[in-house]
């Protein structure tokens, strides 16, 4: 394995000079580090960690966090936990969970870490630009912001995230350079694709592709939104960090000298939605998996204004940020009948508790929600109207 | 030769020895590993992975897996090793910082489910026990174009009646090309090739035996051979027409690696 040249200051920390918390962080990005053939490491603008609900962490992680806890050296936003933290849900929880829980968010907060509880949080807290190197953990944001952004970060775990956010460094290698970040397959789509169609085609794409990253065509009318969806269900199924999308994203240039090509039909996208679905009526409606934008609890509120609500329970998922920034949007889905939570979703909060089924319109929570001991659920994985049918009078 | 022994790349040190749990799948750590040790999904579904050494493709999904390991340390019911095809950084991390020997660049199917397996996690090192291994140099022989297959005696010890390419195993003290040109002397009478190709070991497990092969391909200036008694038969055939019959273990995948571009 190559050698990572650690400069005479990341010498001292390597040799705990520093103290045990960056002598652990350093070691474990100079072994990742070679690993993926870094030749240094480089200095990040910011980082994202995931690993923060209770029911991801477990008790081993807890130990670990006390151990590697110490102040970060760059702004670094922190994904969603097991509960809206000051307003409650979406479902009960016991005492043990929400004190575990609140002790994890308190090693976080004495690291210094915002108060983000999301996994967008490119809309507000943790906005990259163009070129920028970051260290990211959380598998969805991080193939958003380099497919869509253009920032750079390669595939990071909560805790090498963590370890790089102390350090303020991450090492040089794969979705940092050019050749890393080249397309090795073109994937011809000719259907025109919705929100839960591209989540579908992510569903579809994930295994399928497994690492290599897929340039779509035919897709010039791609959304953010849609292309959201598509990075939440292709990074659950695989380890993909990045695609490009013809016409849309900003690095297409980027290909593999003789890439592979596939395509894929209108078939295998309805097959991929009818598979991942159950028919029966749910026991609840989440939409939020990612956390939604401003533009699209805007769009729902639109759709549930002034309507009577029946049947199952409507459970919407953001940031604390997105829904202060939303107070009409709010109001409008309440009165309704549904409910805005923040800082958590239908996948790291102990759904099961209270829920057998649920539909939702999120290819990476159709993915989760019915592994068993997990999310322990069945699945309506639908459009957002055809999801809107069940609570609408 | 004693037990096998296989070099892979070393990700988390340590050391294991214990039986392999083989799954031919790409894994989530989080969701697709229980927090009571089982695989959820694929393959592997309802396999305890508690003490065993878990071999799978590579880690996909979630970030926040690396933690599934250690909350299973942490229960005292995690692998006690694990192997991948190809690691990438969600699991190693996972092993690293819950101190489970990890090794990578092993193919899975040098494996039996059950097999007692040790690893070493820092120089990358997997031996199968009880599993004779046996080095061997085949030789993809070409002459304009085309390539020489052997129909195997019905009475061979290995793939009887099977296409392959020319075979023996290495001798103490030679080399694969040595062995090679040997073995093209035995068994088809053919002095004279060059060397174009030399391709890296590929494994093939057959029961109680690892073949570790090491294929090359070589170009004869003559179609001229004369079997002895351990082939039935030969003829010189186009790539295309390789693909219609039916060759021994991995024959064709690396007649195609050897002559990629």
């Amino acid at each position: 394995m190559t050698q990572v040249q650690l400069t005479k200051e990341e010498e001292k920390i390597f040799n705990g000079e520093m103290g045990e918390a960056p002598k652990i962080a350093i070691r474990l990005l100079n072994s990742l580090g070679e690993l993926g053939g870094a030749d240094r490491l480089i200095p990040i603008k910011s980082a994202h960690i995931s690993g923060v609900s209770y029911k991801n962490v477990g008790e081993g992680g807890i130990q670990f966090l006390r151990k590697i806890s110490h102040k970060v050296s760059v702004p670094t936003s922190l994904n969603p936990l097991g509960f809206d933290i000051e307003n409650g849900g979406p479902v009960d929880i016991d005492a043990n969970f929400h004190s575990k829980q609140m002790e994890i968010v308190k090693i976080y907060q004495e690291m210094g870490v915002m108060d983000s509880f999301t996994c967008t949080p490119y809309y507000y807290y943790n906005e990259p630009s163009f070129g920028d190197h970051l260290s990211w953990a959380e598998s969805s944001a991080i193939i958003y912001v380099n497919s869509l952004i253009g920032a750079r970060t390669n595939r990071e775990s909560g805790p090498s995230a963590m370890a790089s956010a102390i350090i303020g460094k991450t090492p040089n290698h794969g979705l940092h350079t050019d050749e890393g970040r080249k397309a090795t397959v073109i994937v011809k789509v000719e259907e025109p694709l919705d929100y839960t169609k591209f989540a579908a085609l992510g569903l579809f794409l994930g295994p399928k592709l497994n690492k290599k990253i897929p340039l779509v065509k035919g897709q010039r009318n791609a959304k953010s939104i849609e292309l959201k969806a598509l990075s939440a269900a292709l990074s659950a199924t695989s380890s993909i960090p990045m695609f490009h999308v013809e016409g849309v994203t900003k690095e297409t240039r980027l290909v593999s000298d003789s890439p592979e090509t596939m395509e894929v039909t209108k078939e295998d996208i309805s097959d991929t939605i009818s598979k991942n679905s159950t028919q029966q009526e749910p026991e609840l409606i989440a939409i939020g998996c990612p956390h939604l934008s401003s533009e699209e609890l805007t769009y729902i509120a639109g759709l549930v204004k002034g309507k009577k609500k029946i049947g199952p329970d409507l459970f919407l998922f953001t940031s604390r940020e997105v829904k202060a920034n939303s107070t009409e949007a709010v109001k409008i889905i309440e009165n309704f009948g549904g409910k805005v939570f923040a800082d958590t979703c239908m996948v790291v909060s102990p759904l099961s508790n209270t829920y057998g089924s649920t539909g939702t319109n999120s290819g990476k929570a159709s993915f989760y929600l019915p592994l068993k001991g997990y999310g322990n659920q069945k699945v309506a994985f639908m459009g957002i109207l055809d999801l809107l049918k069940w609570v609408i009078a | 030769m004693g037990d096998s022994l296989i070099k892979g790349r070393g990700l988390s040190p340590g050391n294991a020895t214990s039986s392999v749990v083989v799954c031919d799948q790409y894994i989530s750590p989080l969701g697709e590993i229980s927090r009571d040790g089982l695989i959820t999904s694929g393959p592997c579904e309802n396999v305890s992975i508690t003490g065993k050494i878990l071999a799978f493709k590579g880690g996909r999904g979630s970030t926040v897996g690396s933690y599934t390991f250690l909350e299973l340390k942490s229960k005292n019911i995690a692998p006690s090793g694990l192997i991948n095809e190809t690691a990438e950084q969600m699991v190693v991390t996972g092993a690293i910082i819950s101190e489970i020997p990890m090794v990578d660049m092993i193919p899975l199917d040098i494996f039996l489910n059950g097999d007692r397996i040790s690893i070493n996690g820092s120089t990358g090192e997997v031996m199968i026990d009880g599993v004779k291994e046996k080095r061997v140099a085949t030789v993809y022989l070409i002459h304009r174009g085309r390539i020489l297959l052997l129909k195997r005696s019905e009475n061979a010890t290995s793939y009887p009646g099977q296409y392959g390419g020319i075979s023996g195993y290495i001798e103490e003290g030679e080399t694969p090309e040595q062995t090679a040109r040997r073995e093209m002397i035995e068994e088809c009478d053919v002095h004279d090739a060059e060397m174009k190709r030399m391709g890296s070991e590929i494994y093939v497990r057959s029961g109680g035996m690892l073949y570790v092969i090491t294929p090359m391909l070589m170009e004869s200036k003559t179609d001229r051979v004369k079997l002895n008694e351990e082939n039935s038969g030969y003829s010189w055939v186009t790539p295309d027409e390789l693909y219609r019959h039916e060759t021994v273990s991995k024959f064709k995948e690396t007649f195609g690696v050897l002559t990629a571009k």
